[in-house]
This record gives structure tokens, sequence and C-alpha cells, in this order.
């Protein structure tokens, strides 16, 4: 009876720890997909937080190995943020499944879609199917290239921290409140470049680039892969140029991971310039933070098509 | 197993039936799957041997439709998920190839999954055929483990840790038998009267990453249970249960560079097993005694976005062939039109 007794005393205090919140003082574990989520819940989350992301900057988070060393700092997490959209759908219920947090699972605490936060570009409409390439049925999920976009999932950040650390609730709305300032700065410091951006035609490598587009006004004429995730074919590549040509587009944007061989033809035969922007945090020397990102591209950018 | 110069082409084309989106919406409060349904889908797995003298593929065809496999998966409820995976076959028909239950919510970071599965033995058994970076699995688990790998069904424990810092996983089974049987052997008795007639299974799985470009997977590996061996007795028993036991290790080294990693990256793998058999020493037992042991190395190089280059020596000892040496080369180029098609082909 004592044995009996004391066993399952053993098991309401398992399952109390493991539904309880961190104890105070503790910090919230939290990991996220990319190095831009990251950057925003250090933001927010101050000296509240430890944080750690999965993918590097300069690294396409479409294709990230589910390394088991990863599995390690997901065990432990309170928070698991990723971008969502089927972003991370090829490596993250790998990690989920290896990591067995319940916190983090669909439906647990910690698990935080952060696409909810956002409004969602380029919903396919009508019939979706892999003939149309590598498409995201659920809209693009490159959202973090817009700052307000960034505001929101500041407050998604701020919103879920509080929920699992009350204590803490006033420094995240201050972290927060921060966060949106600093936005609010760069973007009138942005304000002449922004002014250079509006209208001009450029061709992007892929379609993350469409919510960078809609913030600085930039007019996407052209993209390098016919369809999401597919190689050139000399036909588009021969389309592609022409297009260029009758836009008068000056730039051909694409992230550092690409290899721009083709992008480098195209641009000898139009005369336009090939722009590498990091499309994430840490994603060039230097980009250590997302405003610090956002600046370098709307500048580079800029300077370019000026 | 081939004997011959052979030429193989295989494609695998994936068909992802993704559940049905909302269309047009674009608010945050949008659900992803307000059916519930299933995440579910199919890979067609399809051959052809040009081999000059003669086809390998079972039955004899030039072309084959080896496999389709189905695949649904969906969590149960807050405690389980499913999985279950069909296969179907000129050869074979329709098989359960694996059907399991995982239990999501145990504490201490266990988990638990009760069905049928790829036991986790070696490196290469858990891997889906069609998954593979070669057209068949090596030689060494073809012969220790089966043709088509070793599956069970049963109960599959594991718990991962880091007492040393790096990643480390234990695996343990324990299943209804090791192993297909022949269906024309007959014990007195079927061989899982007694518990120890069941196949167990265990597996340390060490990971450590080397750079953030490379790693290195080290793991050793055991399964043993009781298996029907010819018998050549009176009446109607033809056979004997005998133990058998298969230990191996394995290693894998990957290189991916982060920046260049849809260009570029190199594995690097090869496991060795040895098959130890029960010496039986009634008359008449004709079953295998000794041990034998097998080897592979494998190396792929990707050239382009969508090109992979690969090699593989396979040396065994052949328990089929009253241990008669066995070695195979053989090179593969794989090309991806997208991530959702593969063809290869293999010279061996």
């Amino acid at each position: 009876m004592t044995r009996r007794f004391s066993l399952l005393m053993l098991l309401v205090l398992v399952a109390i720890q493991m539904v309880m919140p961190p104890a105070a003082g503790a910090q919230l574990k939290v990991v996220t997909s990319t190095s831009d989520l990251y950057d925003i819940a250090r933001s927010i989350g101050g000296s509240r937080i430890s944080a750690k992301h999965i993918s590097e900057g300069y690294q396409d988070p479409h294709f990230v190995e589910a390394k088991p060393s990863f599995v390690l700092d997901l065990r432990k997490a309170d928070v698991w943020a990723f971008v969502g959209l089927d972003l991370e759908i090829g490596w993250m219920s790998l990690l989920l499944d290896g990591a067995r947090n319940p916190k983090i699972r669909a439906g647990g605490t910690g698990y935080l879609d952060v696409s909810k936060a956002v409004s969602v570009l380029d919903v396919p409409v009508g019939n979706v199917d892999r003939s149309q390439g590598d498409v995201h049925p659920l809209g693009n999920p490159h959202y973090w290239l817009d700052p307000e976009n960034g505001k929101r999932i500041g407050r998604l950040f701020r919103d879920k921290f509080a929920e699992l650390d009350p204590a803490g609730a006033t420094q995240y709305g201050d972290n927060l409140a921060r966060f949106e300032a600093s936005i609010d700065a760069a973007a009138k410091g942005w304000a002449p470049q922004l002014a250079i951006l509006k209208g001009k035609p450029i061709v992007a490598w892929h379609t993350s680039w469409r919510y960078f587009a809609t913030y600085t006004g930039v007019n996407i004429v052209g993209f390098m892969e016919p369809k999401p995730g597919v190689p050139p074919s000399p036909s588009h590549l021969a389309g592609l140029v022409e297009t260029i040509k009758r836009t008068g587009a000056k730039a051909i944007i694409m992230e550092p991971y690409y290899a721009r061989k083709t992008a480098d033809f195209v641009a000898g035969k139009t005369g336009a310039a090939v722009i590498v922007l990091p499309p994430s945090v840490g994603g060039a020397k230097g980009l250590d933070d997302y405003l610090a990102v956002m600046g370098h591209n709307i500048a580079t950018l800029a300077k370019a098509v000026q | 197993m081939r004997d011959h110069w052979h030429w193989v082409i295989g494609i695998a084309t994936l068909a992802a039936l993704a559940r049905p989106g909302l269309a047009g919406a674009q608010d945050s409060t949008r659900r992803s799957n307000p059916r519930l349904l299933p995440d579910i889908s199919v890979v067609a797995d399809l051959l052809g041997d040009l081999s000059r003298r003669g086809s390998t593929l079972e039955g004899g065809q030039r072309f084959s439709v080896r496999e389709i496999e189905v695949a649904v998966q969906a969590p149960v409820d807050p405690y389980f998920r499913g999985d279950v995976f069909l296969g179907f076959s000129d050869e074979e028909g329709v098989a359960v190839e694996q059907a399991f239950l995982t239990a999501t919510a145990l504490p201490w970071g266990l988990e638990v999954r009760a069905g049928r599965f790829l036991m986790p033995i070696g490196k290469q058994n858990t891997t889906h055929r069609h998954d593979l970076h070669t057209l068949e699995f090596p030689a060494v688990l073809q012969r220790f483990l089966g043709a088509e790998g070793l599956k069970g069904t049963g109960v599959h424990v594991s718990k991962v840790f880091a007492p040393l810092g790096f990643y480390q996983e234990l695996q343990l089974t324990a299943v209804d038998r090791f192993g297909e049987f022949d269906e024309s052997l007959t014990t007195a008795e079927p061989i899982n009267t007694n518990l120890g007639g069941l196949g167990f299974s265990a597996r340390l799985r060490n990971y450590v990453d080397l750079t953030k470009h490379a790693n290195l997977e080290v793991a050793a590996s055991a399964v043993t249970g009781k298996r029907p061996q010819p018998f050549a007795g009176p009446g109607a028993v033809n056979a004997l249960p005998a133990r058998q036991s298969v230990v191996g290790l394995d290693v894998t080294y990957r290189w991916r560079p982060l920046q260049q990693g849809l260009y570029r990256s190199f594995i690097l793998q090869g496991e060795v097993m040895k098959q130890l058999n029960e010496r039986v020493t009634r008359p008449g037992y004709e079953g295998p005694t000794g041990g034998f042991t097998g080897w592979y190395l494998f190396g792929r190089y990707q050239l382009s976005r969508r090109t992979y280059l690969g090699a593989r020596f396979d040396w065994l000892d052949d328990p089929d062939a009253l241990g008669q040496r066995l070695t195979a080369g053989s090179g593969y180029l794989q090309f991806f039109p997208s991530e959702f098609s593969k063809l290869m082909l293999g010279y061996e």
C-alpha cells in the first residue's frame, strides 16, 4: 500500500512537473526555426529568455538537415517558434518527433506558428498540385521581409512569453514598445531610399521577395525560376531577357545560397546588375540583427536601381 | 544475388497529396486542415534492367513496378500518432510494410512504438528502399536481415540522452519473430511459444557535429532470435529452432556546407555485420552453424544541384552459399528533376 502510494505520488509529481510553467526566475528556453525569429524573440524576451535558432541566415531554410544535435536543444525548449506555411515542412516534424517534448508539439503550450500573426500573400486559388513546382499551398512564407510583419511577430512573441511567464509580462511589453519604436525610427531613415525604390522594376530569383516588394514598393517583373524550385530553362531565360529589356529592370536580386551563374548570364545579356541580398539575420557579415538586414537590403537595392 | 555485370535504371517518384488548403484565405485565423485529414503520400518505385545476360529483377522482368508505397500518417489523439505504410507490387500484391502507433506524451524523453516497423539494426535497415542512394540494399543486409530489410511486429522503446555532451540514443525492441520464416519449415511447436523465442534488438546511436558543415555518426547494433532451420528428421517436423544473432557497427560521415548546401555534399558510410549461429549438434540438423561476416562501404558526392555520383563496395561471406566469399562493386548516377522525382542509373 505504501509502495503503491509512493509510486502514485511520484507519477503525480512527474505529471505536474511536465505541465507547470518554468519556476520563477528561470529563463524561458526558446528555439526558433530561423535566425530572424530568433532575433525578434531576443528583442522581446530580453534577459528573461534564452534563445537558439536552427537554420543559419546564409542557409536556405527550406532545406535544413534535421541533425540529431538540434534535438538536444528542442528537448528542453519551452517554446518552438517557426515560420510555418510549410517553410519547414521538410525537416520540422523529424526534429519535433525526435525531441519528444510535449510542450512544443502541435497543441502544446510552446508550439508557436508565427504565421498566424501575419496577413499572408500569394495564397493559391483553384487547384494546387506539384505541377506548379514547390508551391506553398497555404501562402508565401517569407513574410518577415516586411518590417510591418516584424512588428506583428514581436506582438505574438510578447503574448506567448507573457502567457508562459506572467511575471515578465511588463518587461515583454516594454521590450515590444522599444522594438516597434526602433522599426519606426529605422523606417524614417529609409524614407529617401524607399522613395527611390518605389515602382522600380526588378527581377528576383525566387518568390521569397514578395513581402519585401510590398513594403518597398519595387515591382517584381519576373522571376529567374519559372516555377518555385524549378531551375530556369533556356526558353524561360530568353523570355526573361526580353522582359528586362522591355521594362528597364536594373537589378536581379537573389539569396546568397543560390549559384549566381545563371543570373550572371542574364545580367550579361541585359546590363542588369546581380545583387545578392541576404534574406535573414546573419546572412552576411555584420548583419547581426533584423533591422541591419532590412536596412542593408533597402540601401543596396536603392543604390543599384538609382 | 547478382553475379554478372548489369545496368539497372530506377525511377522513384513521390506524389504528396497535400491536405486541401483554403483558397483565397488570408486572415490570421485560417485553419490548415479543417477536415482533419491525415497526411497521405504515394511513392512509385519503377525499375528497368538492361543487363546483357538476362534480367535480375524479380520474375525476370525487364521493367517492373517494384513497389508503390502509400503512407497514411496522422495524430490519433493527444497521446498517440499513427503511421501506416502499405506496399503494392507486381510480385507480392499488397503488404502491410509498417503500421505502428507511437506514444507522443511520455515522460523522461521516452518514445514507445507498437506495431510493425523497420527494426533499428544498422544504418540502412530503417531506410525505405526507394529512399536508398543505391538501387538495392547492400549484400550483407540482404543476406543477414532479409532482401527487403528486417521488419518486426512488437514494441520499440527509445530514449535520447546526452551525458557526454553529444547526442546518444538507445533503441530496444521486442518482436514476434526474428525476420521472415520459410513457410515450408515446420517446427514441433511455434517458435514464439516461449518468450525466449521472440526477437530482441538493441542499438546505441552516437552522433556528433564535427563542424557546422560536417558530422559523424557511430552506432552499434545487435539482434537475436530463434529461427526455424532445416532438419532432416522423422515425421512432419522438418525444422529445429536455433538461435541466430547479428551484431554490427556502422559509421556515417556527412559533409554539407551550409551556404552551398543546395549544390555540394558528400556522404561516406560503412557497416560491418557478423551473423552468429547456434551450434546445433543434433543429427540431421542442416541449418547454418558458426559465423559469417559481411561489410560494405558507400560514398556519394553531389556534382550539382540535381546530380549525384555514388559507388559502393560489398564484401560478404555468403551464408546461403556455405560461406563462399562474394564481392561486388557498383556505381550510381542520380538525377533529381525536382525534390519529388528521382532518376537513377546503376552499374554493378
